[in-house]
């Protein structure tokens, strides 16, 4: 017996059309941020690897990363769940609720052995042996466990399962660790963000079930594709970076000029996420292109890296794009002199742009 | 007499545990119980942070009704420092907060309520040209005829609407009947398909509202385009204390708020008040009429005996919440207390709650009787008011099981991590139907004597449901249905608000006013040494406070009151029971085994369990490990 189909397989047991099916992997490749001469490979990757199942379990969260999975635009949420992937076991959206939807996923665990992708949303609580999350009557720090025995691989879904996230930071009342503390032997892919970016979710899930192999990762274990660079690296208002034009406080000129976000607190000089080149709905904006700086919710620890409005003292590298792995061989400190002379600089051009947008608006009166 | 454990309980945010005693030959719930079985203590982490990044922090509390905390959050911050956020910025929040609603609200009716109702595998026996014909029919018959002042009508024709065609319901049926031949049933797996309560609705209904599933989970992203625009991103979107950190300028062509991004604003409300009218309320309503008409009116519980509300959507800008001046001009003043409601609108009890009564000692309060929380011995048996309370975690055996493995909790003894909220000693339900019980009663008595054009249009609402059902309002409000139901109301009220505060914005910006940000507090120089302040919020699951102590520029307590505390609270022997457990002893169940009709009167509350919550002495004392309500929210 076959357990587990290929997309392919799926879309004929569904009589879907070659051609519907030819135009699902088209939009896969785009996804994935692939090159279009890549799109044969996907569709080759298509047919024969197996449609994975996923079991989705929830610690210690806030399910703000189960609303980005369903705010994905490409692939769309219902064409995820019912056409790309085979989501067992899910509490946000199952129908079935208590024992017959845990006795689901026992069955679901034995039957695709090894096969399963687990997903996992949230921290696992280990204060006073793991009684401040209980899900079925058992603690999730056990559930968590049983689960990723028989898992292919799994992704930590969120910075809450990447790093610990809030409930981890200062003083960590429930002792709450990441997913990976407490998890060894198995491949763990790095989804941080809090939440992340929609279409990063669902891009991490469908690169591994059309290769059935996962993404290429950093030395953290974060998808190269989706966190390879800094926001700061293709951010809009580099060029004003670039140039010393900051946002010296909100809602001053310089904010409606939109400036650089650097000097009112800005993360993303640090902050390895996507922000910068897919944006949040498809293109549309990030919180800087909001006016809002980024306090680098996809960072390791952010939340202890406060106050969020305070000017970051070690920016690596002004001037260059650089990965997670080079940065950590850099010496970020002997490179913040020269950043802080920049932000020095940026009065200058702040003076300036403000005499200019005086000057606009007197020609519009 | 059998005991049944719902756990984990599905589609809801955090984690719920119900245990119910089902007297299986009259299906009568002789016993019920509610237990929030995790706690996060964000509160506590709160604690020695820059009241500037509190908002952040609250926002994590919950990201389904994400943004609701750290509004309340900033409120509270903005409050005790006496800053006075410009009015483009209470206008954005309030676009911001008005979308939120009916996002949180589309999403729990059709991908966390409707599964409930409606099932796929009954929508195979469904006639694809009797749905298309049932879909005009509903379309022509459940329309309110309600509608916003809106003044810049920019949509030339409803852009979304529901499609009515043979041929589009086959194809929808003929994929289900795939999945289900698949045996893939995926997120679908494993629930009661055979339970009788499916059998209520037509199969033309279940394929109609699967098929509105499958619409909505593609759409509901949209609604909250405003929160990309304005705060960046969705989930929890960025603020700034002070106002909005979305600078508007027509001026500069890297402004982050100027036409073409208001336009794109404009577009987003236009559908989302297309899917209220053309889609959830026709559902809605044609689904709680024949559940009605049928005579399944049970699970009303605390709502027939007391509501409560804080009001919202400050109409214009405002000095502060704590000098009363919050309360003073709010578009939806569902401010208060009613009991009795049950004995008719004439008979029901109406008594004002204001923002000083937020810290009377006499007023609030919060038991620990049933709660994993211990108080000191001098206040054993005592409850306190938030700010008074300390509280140590006290975690105690289940009934039967271990520690680490239940089979029973103890409804004699201690079984949750929420506390116990109680107004002047009592129990009270919140949410949009408490809302809306409470409008409707200041309005019918004469208590509001200038209805805003929101209160207005809540009466309307009901009188018009009431009138279609041939019922007084407490025959059908105080039920399962009347609680979902009002909410696809409040629903359809919040689109058009977010409509009238866009309006509101564009206004003001062409007067020539674009500050979004009032920065003149915003170095900790220019704050007090010690300061208080409380922020509300009529959140999507009922009224929520939080409250915030700063002293020497850093936050010394941080406390929040959620609603989902006060309906999922654990009983107390002198208040009785909370929502949730009246509601589920108010509920037949036709299969022990099954308790379909239980999962249904829960989801109706839309729970939501995200919040353990920490509190502590807010004398100063160090940060004795308190806490107040574990699980919080909305």
């Amino acid at each position: 017996m076959k357990d587990v189909e290929s997309l392919w397989d799926l879309f004929q047991k569904r009589n879907v059309s070659r051609r519907n099916f030819l135009k699902t992997c088209v939009t896969i490749t785009g996804i994935l941020g692939l090159s279009p001469s890549l799109i044969s490979d996907v569709v080759s990757a298509a047919e024969k690897q197996p449609l994975v199942p996923v079991i989705w379990l929830h610690g210690h969260e806030c399910t703000g990363c189960d609303e980005a999975f369903i705010r994905s635009q490409s692939p769309f949420a219902s064409d995820v769940l019912l056409n790309m992937i085979s989501m067992e076991y899910m509490d946000v959206l199952a129908a079935a609720a208590g024992e017959p939807l845990e006795h689901h996923l026992q069955e679901v665990m034995k039957k695709y052995n090894g096969k399963y992708l687990l997903a996992v949303e949230g921290a696992v609580p280990l204060n006073d042996d793991g009684i401040h999350c209980m899900v079925g009557g058992k603690t999730f720090v056990h559930n968590l466990k049983e689960v990723a025995k028989g898992a292919a691989a799994i992704i930590e879904v969120g910075s809450c399962a990447a790093w610990g996230g809030i409930q981890a930071a200062k003083p960590n009342p429930t002792k709450s660790v990441s997913v990976s503390d407490v998890v060894s032997g198995k491949t763990i892919i790095k989804v941080p963000g809090c939440p992340p970016i929609p279409e990063v979710i669902t891009g991490v899930i469908m690169h591994y079930t059309l290769y059935g192999q996962i993404p290429p990762l950093d030395s953290k274990g974060r998808p190269k594709q989706f966190f390879g660079n800094r926001i700061h690296d293709t951010c809009y208002r580099r060029p004003f970076f670039d140039s010393g034009m900051f946002v010296e406080k909100f809602d001053d000129a310089a904010s409606k000029a939109g400036w650089c976000l650097y000097k009112v607190g800005c993360r993303g000089p640090e902050t390895y996420n996507s922000c910068g080149n897919l944006r949040w709905w498809n293109g549309l904006s990030y919180p800087i292109q909001s006016g809002a700086p980024c306090i680098g919710c996809s960072a390791n620890n952010f939340w202890d890296n406060d106050p969020f409005y305070n000017r970051m003292p070690n920016i690596p590298v002004p001037n260059t794009i650089v990965n997670a792995d080079q940065v950590g061989i850099v010496a970020a400190g002997a490179l913040t002199a020269g950043v802080i002379i920049h932000g020095a600089l940026s009065t200058i051009q702040h003076k300036k742009h403000h005499k200019e947008t005086h000057d606009t608006e007197k020609d519009n009166e | 007499m059998k005991r049944v454990v719902v756990d984990p309980v599905n589609r809801i945010e955090g984690h719920l545990r119900l245990e119910v005693v089902v007297d299986e030959a009259t299906g009568k719930v002789q016993e019920a119980l509610s237990s929030g079985t995790a706690w996060r203590g964000i509160e506590l982490i709160l604690k020695d942070r820059d009241p500037r990044d509190a908002w952040a922090f609250a926002q994590r509390i919950c990201g389904v009704c994400t943004t609701i905390h750290s509004l309340s959050c900033l409120r509270a911050v903005e409050d005790a420092l006496g800053i006075e956020i410009p009015k483009n910025a209470n206008y954005i929040r309030n676009i911001i907060e008005a979308t939120q609603m009916v996002h949180d609200h589309i999403v729990h009716f059709y991908h966390l309520h409707a599964l409930d109702w409606v099932s796929p595998v009954a929508a195979l026996k469904a006639d694809p040209a009797a749905t298309a014909a049932l879909q005009n029919a509903v379309l022509e018959k459940y329309n309110l005829n309600v509608k916003g002042p809106i003044e810049f009508d920019t949509e030339a024709y409803p852009k979304e609407f529901p499609k009515a065609t043979t041929v589009y319901f086959r194809s929808v049926q003929e994929k289900i009947k795939k999945i289900v031949d698949s045996g893939q049933l995926g997120i679908f797996s494993a629930q009661w398909w055979d339970h009788p309560d499916y059998d209520v609705l037509p199969p033309e209904v279940h394929l109609m509202a699967v098929s509105h599933y499958l619409n909505m989970l593609d759409r509901q992203r949209d609604i909250v385009t405003s929160h990309v625009v304005f705060g960046g991103k969705n989930p929890h979107p960025h603020y700034v204390v002070g106002g909005m950190p979305c600078s508007i300028s027509m001026n500069d062509m890297n402004a982050p708020i100027n036409t073409e991004r208001l336009a794109v604003v404009d577009a987003s409300i236009n559908m989302t008040i297309a899917l209220n009218n053309y889609f959830y309320i026709p559902d809605v309503l044609a689904i709680g009429e024949i559940y009605v008409k049928q005579g399944y009116v049970d699970g009303g519980g605390l709502a027939k005996e007391r509501v409560i509300g804080f009001g919202d959507y400050p109409d214009e800008k405002y000095s502060g919440t704590s000098n009363g001046d919050f309360h003073k001009n709010l578009l939806l003043r569902s401010d208060g207390v009613v009991e009795n409601f049950a004995q008719g609108v004439d008979k029901a009890i109406f008594y004002p709650f204001e923002a000083k009564d937020l810290s009377d000692p006499d007023v609030l309060t919060e038991g620990v009787e049933h709660s994993w929380y211990d108080y000191p011995e001098k206040d054993k048996n005592k409850d306190l008011h938030p700010w008074d309370g300390v509280t140590n975690p006290k975690f105690t055996a289940p009934k039967e099981g271990s520690k680490t493995d239940w089979k029973y909790l103890d409804e004699n003894g201690k079984y949750s991590w929420i506390k116990t909220p109680k107004w002047r000693g009592k129990m009270a339900e919140v949410g949009p139907l408490s809302r809306y019980i409470i409008v409707y009663t200041k309005v019918k008595q004469g208590i509001l004597t200038e209805p805003t054009w929101v209160e207005k249009m809540m009466v309307d609402q009901v009188d018009a449901v009431s009138k279609m059902l041939n019922l007084s309002p407490e025959k059908w409000l105080l039920s399962t249905v009347g609680r979902t139901a009002t909410r696809g109301l409040e629903s359809q009220v919040m689109g058009y608000i977010s409509k009238y505060y866009l309006d509101k914005l564009i206004n003001n910006i062409k007067a020539g006013d674009t500050s979004v940000t009032n920065t003149e507090k915003w170095e900790p120089s220019t704050w007090p040494k010690a300061a208080k302040g409380v922020g509300l919020v009529e959140a999507p699951r009922g009224a929520l406070s939080h409250w915030v102590t700063i002293k020497d520029g850093k936050i010394d307590n941080y406390q929040a009151v959620v609603p989902s505390t006060w309906n999922a609270c654990p009983r107390d022997s002198k208040s009785g029971y909370g929502a949730y457990e009246t509601s589920m002893m108010d509920t037949k169940v036709k299969i022990a085994d099954k308790p379909l009709e239980i999962l249904k009167v829960i989801h109706s509350f839309d729970p939501c369990l995200a919040c353990a919550t920490h509190l502590y002495d807010a004398s100063g004392r160090k940060l004795t490990v308190v806490h107040s309500d574990p699980y919080l929210r909305l």
